[in-house]
C-alpha cells in the first residue's frame, strides 16, 4: 500500500510540473499578444505611407510629362525663330495663379469662427484651421478675403488685434478655401476629433458650409510685397 | 475510500492537462499567425520601398526636366523683349512658389528635444511631452519667422510651399508628408536682424527653453534653401476673369 502512495505521489508531481509549464506557456502568450498591437499599428502607418508615394508618383509623373512637353515646344521656338506668345503666356497665367497673383474660383468649403459671449477666436484658432485646411488639401484660402499664402503670418498684437499680411481682421472670421469639397469638409467635421468639434467643444463658435462655387480674391497686401529682397536663386 | 480519492485526483489533473493542451495548441496558432504577419508586413515595407525608389528616381528625372525647361525657356526668348519679360516673370513665380533652390542672408535655429529628460527628473506627476518639441512648437516658430519678414523657409530640408501642412502622427511629425524628427534644424531667409527677434524676452522661444527645450540660433551670409521636391496644381480652381 505504501508503495502506491509512492507511485501516486510522483504522479501528482509530475502532473503539476507539466502544469506549471502550461502556465509560463500562456504567460509568454499573453506578452506576445502586446507586441501584436503595435505591429498593426506599424502596418496601417506602411499602408499610408505606400499610398502616399503612389500620389505623389502620380503628380509627378504627370508634370513631368507636362515639362516635356514644354520643352518641346520652346525647341521648336528655336529652330524655327518663330514666337510662341501662347506658350509664355500660359505658362505666366497657370504660375501666376498658383502663387496667387489671381482672383479664383472653385468648389470648396467656407468655415466662420466668430467671437461669443464667453470665448474669443484667436490666432492660434485661425492657425490651426489653416493647417488643418492644407493638410486636407486645400489650393487657395483666405481669411476675410485677405489671401494666406507661403509666407503669410497670422498674429496677434496690442492684445486682441490679429493681423494676416499684416492686415487687420475681426470676428466674424470668413476662411474660405479651395480644394475638393468632399474632402475638405470631412476633414474639418471628422467626429470629436476634426476642427469644428474640438472648437465648439471648448466653447468657440465655429460652422462650416460645403459650396460647388468659392470665390477667393487675390493677393492684395502693399504693405508685405509678394517679390524676394534677400533670397536669390542658386545659379548653376 | 483510497481508490475514489485517487480517482478524483487524477481526474482533476487530467481535465486541467486537457485545458492546457488546449491553450498550447491556441498558442502555437496564434505564434503561427504572428509569423505569417511578419511576413506580410515585410513584402509590404519592401513594396514602400520600391515606390519611394521610384519617387526618388523621378524626382530627380523632374528636376533635370525643370531646369532644362527654364534654360531653353530663356534660350527661346532672349530675342524678344516682349518675350524675356513675360519669361522672367515665369521665373519669379518659380521662384516664389518654392520651386528653385535659394541662397541669401538669414538665420539658422537648432531646436532638440531636452536632454536631460529622465523619468526621475520629471517624476510621476509631471508629463514628458512637455520636454518634446511639438508639431504646433514648429508651426509657431515657423508663423513668427513669417512675421518677422522670412522669404523662404525650410525644416530639416523640406521647403515650406503655399500647401505645406506641418502636423504629427504618433510620436513621428511630418512636413510635406515627409517624416522628419527631432533634431529639427530650421533654416529662413530673410533679414537675419529682424528674423533673429524670434528669440526675445517674453518671447514663445523663451517659453520652450523653460521645459528644457533646446534651441540655437545662428545668423549666416549664407543659407541654403533646397527647392520643394513636390508638385504644387491646381485641379480644383481657376482664374476667375
Amino acid at each position: 500500500m505504501n508503495k502506491n502512495k509512492l507511485v501516486m505521489v510522483i504522479v501528482v508531481c509530475a502532473v503539476s510540473a507539466i502544469f506549471f509549464t502550461v502556465i509560463f506557456a500562456q504567460f509568454k502568450t499573453v506578452e506576445e499578444t502586446d507586441v501584436t498591437g503595435i505591429r498593426t499599428a506599424r502596418e496601417e502607418e506602411l499602408q499610408t505611407m505606400l499610398s502616399e508615394y503612389k500620389t505623389k508618383y502620380e503628380e509627378m509623373e504627370e508634370k513631368l510629362t507636362d515639362t516635356q512637353n514644354r520643352i518641346e515646344e520652346y525647341e521648336k521656338m528655336i529652330t524655327t525663330n518663330e514666337n510662341d506668345s501662347e506658350l509664355l503666356e500660359e505658362e505666366l497665367q497657370q504660375t501666376n495663379m498658383l502663387v496667387g497673383k489671381t482672383d479664383v474660383v472653385g468648389e470648396g468649403v467656407i468655415v466662420t469662427l466668430t467671437d461669443n459671449q464667453e470665448k474669443s477666436i484667436e490666432p492660434s484658432d485661425l492657425r490651426t484651421l489653416i493647417n488643418e485646411l492644407k493638410l486636407a488639401g486645400a489650393e487657395a484660402i483666405s481669411i476675410n478675403d485677405k489671401r494666406v499664402l507661403n509666407m503669410t503670418e497670422i498674429v496677434e498684437v496690442n492684445g486682441g488685434t490679429i493681423l494676416v499680411n499684416t492686415e487687420r481682421v475681426t470676428s466674424p472670421y470668413v476662411v474660405k478655401a479651395i480644394g475638393d469639397k468632399t474632402y475638405l469638409s470631412s476633414a474639418l467635421s471628422l467626429k470629436n476629433s476634426g476642427f469644428i468639434d474640438t472648437t465648439n467643444k471648448v466653447g468657440k463658435s465655429a460652422q462650416m458650409k460645403a459650396e460647388n462655387k468659392v470665390e477667393i480674391n487675390a493677393y492684395n497686401s502693399d504693405k508685405k510685397q509678394l517679390s524676394f529682397k534677400y533670397a536669390k536663386e542658386v545659379e548653376e | 475510500m483510497d481508490k475514489i480519492k485517487a480517482a478524483i485526483t487524477l481526474g482533476v489533473v487530467c481535465l486541467i492537462l486537457t485545458m492546457a493542451i488546449c491553450v498550447q495548441i491556441r498558442t502555437m496558432n496564434s505564434v503561427n499567425q504572428e509569423v505569417s504577419k511578419t511576413f506580410e508586413e515585410n513584402s509590404l515595407r519592401d513594396e514602400v520601398l520600391k515606390w519611394k525608389e521610384k519617387n526618388d528616381e523621378i524626382t530627380k528625372q523632374l528636376d533635370n526636366a525643370e531646369k532644362k525647361l527654364a534654360k531653353v525657356r530663356t534660350d527661346a526668348t532672349k530675342d524678344d523683349e516682349t518675350a524675356s519679360s513675360i519669361e522672367e516673370q515665369i521665373t519669379e513665380n518659380n521662384n516664389l512658389l518654392g520651386l528653385t533652390d535659394v541662397v541669401g542672408q538669414g538665420v539658422e535655429i537648432t531646436l532638440k528635444d531636452d536632454p536631460n529628460a529622465t523619468i526621475e527628473s520629471i517624476g510621476v506627476f509631471g508629463d514628458i511631452s512637455e520636454h518634446i518639441i511639438h508639431d504646433a512648437d514648429l508651426r509657431v516658430i515657423v508663423n513668427e519667422l513669417k512675421n518677422s519678414g522670412a522669404e523662404a523657409i525650410s525644416i530639416n530640408g523640406e521647403r515650406l510651399v503655399n500647401t505645406t501642412a506641418i502636423t504629427c502622427i504618433g510620436n513621428v511629425i511630418k512636413v510635406n508628408d515627409e517624416r522628419i524628427s527631432s533634431p529639427f534644424t530650421i533654416k529662413a531667409i530673410g533679414l537675419p536682424e529682424s528674423l533673429a527677434s524670434i528669440d526675445r524676452p517674453g518671447g514663445y522661444v523663451e517659453f520652450i527653453r523653460e521645459y528644457g527645450i533646446v534651441f540655437t540660433m545662428k545668423r549666416s551670409n549664407n543659407i541654403e534653401i533646397p527647392k520643394y521636391s513636390g508638385v504644387i496644381s491646381a485641379k480644383n480652381m481657376v482664374t476667375q476673369n
